[in-house]
């Protein structure tokens, strides 16, 4: 009888233990990605790897969601004057850095002549920021930024990287080597603790300014390696992987505990052609490649379907894309043809030019010969090491016919793209465009009307698709692997995770 | 007459015959040399198609095909190399070790200066500079290899030069070049011979690790390292990849060595273990 009685109470504590510790226990997620950037000082860094951790340190006047929609972020309301030199900007109020700092109008002058002084020169995040002429205090909680010329990117690059705002009085007080590895911004967490080359700590901010987070603890956990970052993911140790090889999606898939999360990304590859040597001067040969691969095989054989065939150097999310731009249609047959005409004798040989140290750039390479093949060109491959490729070859034109081109396009703007590779004497285009393509590239700069630009960038797009400039391949989607015990994962197209609704359930 | 049928030269003629046949016969068993592309059939599991009795790699290349197409390169890179390395090695190793003075310490030198320098560092410049390809690539092993051999067979001729058959040998008057090849290099050819049949293996690996950075081959051409580093991102979703042209390795290099062992054995000058 006693035993009984025992065993229920015994019952009924561990019910109550058990009970109390699913409302109590604090949830906690861990986050796996390959690199470390290093430095949580916004303006030090141009990766992707700061801002798929930093992004919940830190907020911008302005924030972009997972729609990639501006929304109002440390700004409530903005409006843009004198035909686009001045941007007039209402601060939240009430906000506070992690560190008891109060955000207002000087924090963000601060924040601005930090970037554009002395500590900014020293990182790639100024660059982006040059038409910003200085800001201007009208009062504890309206700034004006003063332009040099009018930048019709600008309140999209104020939710980059470099326009985060950072406090001031601790970073004077502190330093910048302390800051960077002690960062204190505005965002849903706050920082605890970070070892260089093995995870950052991030602790729940309840005081939030856009809601409280509803996880306690986000810890980042950096590993190099691909199958070690999956590995941790099947052990349970990790919740969440942000970069998964494509190689890598059938061993998640067959995981029941694991799912796929994916969404549209900013990432396109595509292969450029020498337009100054070899066959591929011929605007005919270009066109005949383009019309001799085939995007969808590519697609659903490497990237297993995670991706999207482009015809310019952009994906749909982009600003500047053309659903009327009619590409260059799979037909070797017509290929052959264009290739007979331009005078190309059957078994002619053409190189490819790539970076050698990415698998999957190399298994698309390769795949290239093969459709190259079929059209009567013989292709051979040459690997490039990668520094060499981007500093050498690439920039000072010493490739071959074709040269394999990726790019990130953070900004989802096509000028950011299209004027670094189209305009001539910019660092990605060797071999040089047409007057016409200069033109059109710097009127849509001057341009504050969003209608006018978008016709002007569309027409970059025509023209460049006109001349075969390149061989657009696909436009990458952006995908997560991730535990099915987290709740609420809302997946970002350019990584900047925030985990603001994300729950984990035991 | 007898050490013909010793089990270390039996086996060791059948697995080197058989792969060695194989890859001889390749250009007609297999005339388009492993290159042609199939994405329909990519990562083809083995022994489920028989089109593809070994599966196929990512690009739908046929495994088996290319197994036996790539152990050219392999065999080219790994013994031609080994081979080169040897001679260079041993003539050096033997003429530092045996003339002693200003030639010992000239060719040891150098020796200080080629182990000094890193391999993939060496290989970057060289390449760089006379650019890539198969006859490059065994040269630029040689040049980083031979070293260890130099030094090897140097110590060995350190002892064996003071031995008394040697000395017996010099007492009756021959010539350097008979006593060298005649009386010393038999005898520092065991420690020789292994390492040799160790460094086949190596250098096949080796030549993938060249083509991976840009610095090998043609990335198209076939070859067992190659296929080692395409299938590494598979290993978990398609073990096969690896495995054939490992097994191809395994057995090759199984066979030298066992014909290696036969060898140090049968040149044995005092007959231990050949009774």
């Amino acid at each position: 009888m006693l035993k009984h009685h025992s065993l229920k109470k015994l019952a009924l504590a561990t019910l109550l233990v058990v009970s109390s510790s699913s409302v109590w226990a604090d949830t906690s997620l861990t986050v796996a990605q390959r690199q470390d950037p290093n430095s949580w000082d916004p303006i030090d860094t141009f990766l992707v790897a700061w801002s798929s951790a930093g992004g919940s340190l830190f907020d911008g006047l302005v924030l972009r969601d997972e729609n990639l929609k501006l929304q109002p972020g440390l700004a409530t309301s903005w409006e843009i004057l004198e035909d686009g030199l001045r941007m007039r900007f209402k601060l939240s109020e009430g906000v506070k850095f992690h560190n008891g700092e109060d955000f207002n109008a000087d924090a963000v002058k601060f924040t601005f002549d930090r970037l554009l002084g002395e500590e900014g020169a020293k990182g790639p995040q100024r660059s982006n920021y040059l038409s910003i002429k200085s800001i201007e205090v009208v009062d504890d909680h309206t700034v004006d930024f003063v332009m040099n010329a009018p930048d019709p990117v600008m309140l999209t690059k104020l939710a980059g990287y470099g326009a985060m705002i950072v406090p001031p009085k601790y970073i004077t007080e502190k330093g910048d080597a302390h800051f960077n590895m002690n960062p204190v911004g505005t965002g849903p967490f706050k920082f605890k603790s970070y070892t260089q080359g093995d995870k950052l700590e991030l602790v729940i901010n309840p005081d939030y300014f856009g809601g409280k987070p509803k996880l306690d603890n986000l810890t980042y956990r950096f590993i190099r390696e691909d199958a070690t970052r999956l590995a941790e993911l099947q052990a349970g140790r990790v919740d969440v992987v942000h970069d998964i090889a494509f190689s890598a999606i059938p061993t998640v898939k067959e995981n029941d505990s694991i799912e796929i999360v994916s969404v549209a990304g900013p990432s396109i590859m595509s292969y450029q052609f020498n337009t100054k040597a070899g066959i591929t001067k011929d605007l005919k040969v270009r066109q005949a490649i383009n019309m001799a691969v085939d995007k969808k095989v590519l697609i659903d054989a490497f990237l297993g379907g995670y991706g999207t065939p482009i015809d310019s150097l952009q994906g749909k999310l982009s600003f500047g894309y053309d659903p009327d731009l009619k590409g260059y249609p799979f037909d070797p047959e017509k290929a052959k043809q264009l290739l007979k005409e331009a005078g190309v004798k059957p078994g002619t040989e053409i190189t490819i030019d790539y970076r050698a140290n990415n698998a999957a750039v190399g298994e698309i390479s390769q795949a290239m010969t093969s459709f190259l093949q079929n059209v009567g060109l013989n292709a051979k491959l040459k690997p490039i090491e990668s520094s060499v490729f981007l500093n050498d070859i690439v920039p000072k034109g010493k490739t071959d016919e074709l040269f394999q081109f990726t790019w990130g396009g953070w900004t989802f703007d096509f000028d950011n793209t299209a004027y670094l590779i189209y305009h001539d004497g910019e660092r990605w285009n060797p071999y040089g465009t047409s007057e016409e393509m200069n033109k059109l590239l710097e009127a849509q700069r001057s341009i504050v009307d969003q209608d006018e630009r978008l016709k002007i960038l569309r027409q970059v797009g025509q023209l460049a698709h006109d001349n075969a400039y390149h061989l657009p391949l696909y436009n990458e989607d952006t995908i997560y692997a991730v535990s099915k015990k987290v709740k609420g994962f809302v997946p970002a197209p350019d990584r900047r995770m925030r985990y603001l609704t994300t729950t984990v359930e035991e | 007459m007898r050490a013909l049928f010793r089990f270390e030269f039996l086996a060791g003629l059948v697995l080197l015959t058989l792969v060695g046949g194989a890859v001889a016969l390749s250009p007609w068993l297999f005339p388009d040399s492993g290159k042609t592309m199939d994405f329909l059939a990519r990562l083809t599991p083995p022994f489920v198609n028989e089109a593809h009795w070994l599966g196929t790699d990512p690009m739908g290349r046929d495994i088996l095909e290319r197994v036996v197409v790539g152990g050219k390169i392999s065999f080219i890179v790994g013994i031609f190399s080994a081979l080169g390395a040897v001679t260079l090695g041993t003539v050096i190793g033997l003429l530092a070790g045996y003339y002693r003075g200003f030639w010992d310490s000239f060719l040891m030198r150098f020796a200080d200066i080629q182990l000094a320098l890193p391999f993939i560092l060496l290989a970057i410049t060289v390449i760089a500079i006379i650019g890539p390809g198969l006859d490059r690539i065994v040269i630029l092993m040689i040049v980083a290899q031979w070293v260890q051999y130099a030094r090897l067979v140097r110590a060995s001729v350190l002892s064996l030069r003071e031995a008394e058959y040697v000395q017996a040998a010099k007492s009756y008057g021959l010539p350097d070049r008979k006593i060298i090849f005649g009386h010393i290099l038999p005898n520092a050819m065991g420690p020789l011979i292994i390492l040799a049949t160790l460094n086949v293996a190596n250098n096949i690996l080796l030549e993938s690790s060249l083509t991976f950075l840009g610095l090998g081959i043609d990335p198209l051409t076939p070859s067992w390292g190659g296929m080692l580093a395409d299938g590494r991102n598979y290993i978990q979703t398609a073990p096969w990849i690896t495995i054939f042209p490992g097994l191809a390795i395994m057995f090759t290099v199984l066979g030298l060595n066992l014909l290696g062992d036969w060898l140090r054995d049968y040149l044995d000058p005092l007959g231990k273990t050949n009774t």
